[in-house]
């Protein structure tokens, strides 16, 4: 696989190699011989590539690189390719909040009817001396909350359920 | 490797009412630290003055390269022990730095009880040379002792582990091809006479050090025999009549010239090599940890949020995310050293137990040291997990981190109850340090399980005798159970009592795992073997 990188907020995928006798980057258009040589001043490098012969200063943080070249500067980012490549994780997700294991009710937050958003505590459950606060799934309204602070429920029981969501 | 992704709030109410309560705590904990290390009776710095004596400090000042960290251990030993008064157990531990090697460090504090050993200050001692025997360490003691405490002497004197052992240890390192240095900056009396003698090179200062197996006193009282300090044991006859001791030393600086002298003609030995890379700081404020750790311990939180402020560059690779998700597991760099990360993040289920037991293997498949962060309230209970196995599940887990050959380093962040401390690698499983934060737990059961169920068994005693108990004599029962278990699980406890290696401010926590990554790699790492897995 190549690696990701992104200019100018285009995204580019090469590799650089070396073929035995110099360096060459592979991208998407194909081979490119090419060699960066430092000069005696900071950051300076001559940069050769397809018969072209540049001056170029190099800055390198720890996100992305600038690359100052022809009188402009480009920063030249790096993807992480386990990152990028993910996709979007989780797709819809569960309505029902299911008990992690059996517990007692702390405290309820929530009724029936109410509007929450995504991330927003819903009721608080206490189990093995550890108490957990279980948070909406997403933004929805809450359909149904069958337990009550002080009951006891057991593993997998549903502890919240939220109205499906419309289309 | 990827960067955690906080999702901490910083302006939230519950993140500042944390992070007021850990500063409340920490500011305790760095007084009381002070006050052990530091601050003494006005008498008892007058009579190391006297004796012409430099503290235990200064000493420690004139031994250590300048500008090198020292990781100091159990600063606060025996601080609920002998009314309080032996800070620091009346001795100095810890992983300095001499001559660019890292070194062992034994002190006496002469300033505590002229350095007296305690039944605690043995520990102390003992535990530095177990240190010393496990990483391959060179150690410097730095002997100035009144001897054993007489009073405690059953606590200090006759059982495997109490003073006998020190010089066991001593023994041991030296069978083990390990160089001891002695400097003798105060007198080395009966037993403690073994501590430089057992050592390949020793010091002796002129006019303060003395080695003899009977002071003048005793001497006296045994054989009727006059004889002075300096003739019985001091410098010049031990260098040059007797050759216990190598050197003499004409001052306390000195003294440590010349032990800083013999570190540097000792024969480097390489390190065992592990993966590294690059150093870099966490992304996310280590300071945040104050806001992270909430103020209520039963209060559930995402160890990954610790992780990210004291991993290289917040990053982590974690194995196995959407499986066992009570526990995390997974890869990071710790001052650039590569380790593999088990991380509680609610009870030990089967799952959970199954994935740490796996990724015990394959971290000492590839030498990678282990490092647990606590925060564990058991193995979950009842009919369902039992069927499952949980018993099982458990054993496996033990079985692979108590076979483990790479070196195991523990955290105590927050609580550490019944069998998930072993399971997570607590006092008795070896780990190489052991570190808790100073708002941990650590204890056989919670202090409201416990006072219920000690306070149960005396409420159905006195009813089997007939008597009907109020809510208001319940309580009188109850309270004073609670009360004395809640301290007897407190971080300070444990540290007086040294089932730790000492409380670490979490800030800290990155710069002591480093340091202890780095003293372990003076061994090497045996290839992985276990016992039976019950499958």
């Amino acid at each position: 696989m190549r690696r990701i990188f992104q200019i100018g907020g285009e995204e580019t995928e090469c590799w650089l190699a070396h073929d035995g006798s110099r360096f060459v980057l592979n991208t998407p258009e194909g081979v490119l011989p090419c060699r960066l040589d430092p000069t005696t001043s900071p950051g300076g490098f001559v940069l050769r590539a397809r018969g072209l012969v540049r001056d170029v200063r190099l800055a390198a943080g720890p996100e992305s690189t600038f690359v100052h070249m022809d009188g402009r500067t480009y920063e030249v980012g790096r993807a992480d390719p386990a990152e990028r490549l993910a996709g979007s994780d989780g797709g819809a997700s569960d309505d029902r909040i299911v008990a992690p294991m059996p517990g007692v009710v702390v405290s309820v937050a929530v009724k029936p009817g109410d509007i929450v958003a995504a991330g927003q505590p819903l009721l608080v459950i206490e189990s093995m001396k550890l108490e957990t606060t279980l948070a909406a799934p997403r933004d929805g309204v809450v359909a149904e909350i069958p337990f009550a602070a002080g009951d006891s429920f057991g593993l997998k029981d549903v502890l919240a359920q939220l109205a499906p969501e419309e289309d | 490797m990827r960067r955690i992704e906080s999702q901490i709030d910083t302006n939230a109410p519950d993140y500042k009412a944390n992070f007021a309560a850990m500063s409340a705590r920490l500011k305790e904990f760095h007084t009381r630290q002070h006050a052990a290390r530091f601050e003494r009776p006005q008498r008892d710095n007058d009579r190391l003055a006297r004796q012409n004596k430099l503290g235990v400090r200064e000493r420690l000042k004139l031994l250590l390269d300048p500008g090198t960290p020292f990781l100091e251990f159990s600063t606060l030993a025996a601080c609920r022990e002998y009314d309080g008064a032996v800070p620091g157990a009346a001795v100095v531990t810890g992983i300095g730095i001499v001559q660019g090697r890292e070194v062992a460090i034994h002190a006496n504090d002469a300033s505590v009880k002229g350095g007296a050993w305690y039944p605690l200050t043995v520990k102390k001692i003992v535990r530095l040379l177990d240190v010393a025997l496990e990483n391959r360490l060179p150690v410097i003691h730095i002997c100035d002792s009144a001897g054993g405490f007489l009073p405690l002497q059953h606590g200090v004197f006759p059982d495997r582990y109490l003073g006998g052992r020190v010089f066991r240890n001593q023994v041991k390192l030296s069978q083990a091809n390990i160089p001891q240095i002695a400097v003798v900056g105060g007198h080395c009396t009966a037993g403690g006479a073994y501590v430089p003698t057992l050592s390949d090179y020793n010091i002796i200062i002129e006019g303060t050090g003395a080695i003899f197996l009977g002071g003048p006193p005793l001497v006296k009282a045994a054989t009727g025999e006059v004889v002075g300090v300096q003739e019985l044991g001091g410098a010049v006859m031990h260098t040059s009549v007797s050759g216990t001791g190598d050197y003499r030393a004409a001052t306390e600086q000195h003294a440590f010239s010349l032990a800083r002298e013999i570190v540097s003609q000792w024969k480097r030995m390489p390190k065992t090599i592990i993966e590294t890379a690059p150093c870099e700081e966490p992304y996310y404020d280590p300071k945040e940890l104050y806001g992270i750790i909430p103020k209520d311990r039963k209060t559930q939180f995402d160890m990954r949020e610790v992780l990210a402020r004291i991993v290289d560059g917040s990053r982590f690779h974690e194995y196995q995310p959407d499986y066992g998700t009570t526990l995390v597991c997974g890869f990071a760099h710790i001052w650039g050293y590569k380790v593999g990360i088990l991380a509680n993040n609610g009870v030990l289920f089967n799952d959970s137990s199954l994935k740490a037991a796996h990724f015990m293997q394959l971290c000492n498949q590839n030498r990678t040291p282990l490092v647990f962060f606590q925060n564990i309230t058991g193995y979950m209970v009842g009919r369902e997990y039992e069927e499952r196995g949980i018993a099982k599940d458990g054993a496996k887990m033990l079985m692979a981190q108590g076979g483990s050959v790479v070196p195991k380093f523990t955290v105590i962040a927050n609580a550490s109850y019944g069998a998930g401390n072993y399971g997570m690698c607590g006092r008795a499983w070896d780990a190489r340090t052991l570190f808790m934060w100073p708002q941990a737990e650590i204890g056989v059961m919670g202090a409201d399980q416990a006072a219920n169920t000690m306070a149960d068994v005396k409420i159905r005693q006195l009813q089997r005798e007939g008597k009907e108990l109020t809510d208001e004599e319940i309580a009188a029962i109850r309270e004073p159970v609670l009360e004395r278990y809640k301290r007897d699980v407190e971080a300070y406890t444990s540290t007086s009592e040294i089932w730790d290696d000492g409380i670490l401010d979490p800030v800290d926590t990155r710069n002591a795992l480093a340091m202890s990554i780095s003293a372990a790699l003076n061994a090497p790492i045996d290839d992985p073997h276990y016992g039976i897995f019950r499958l």
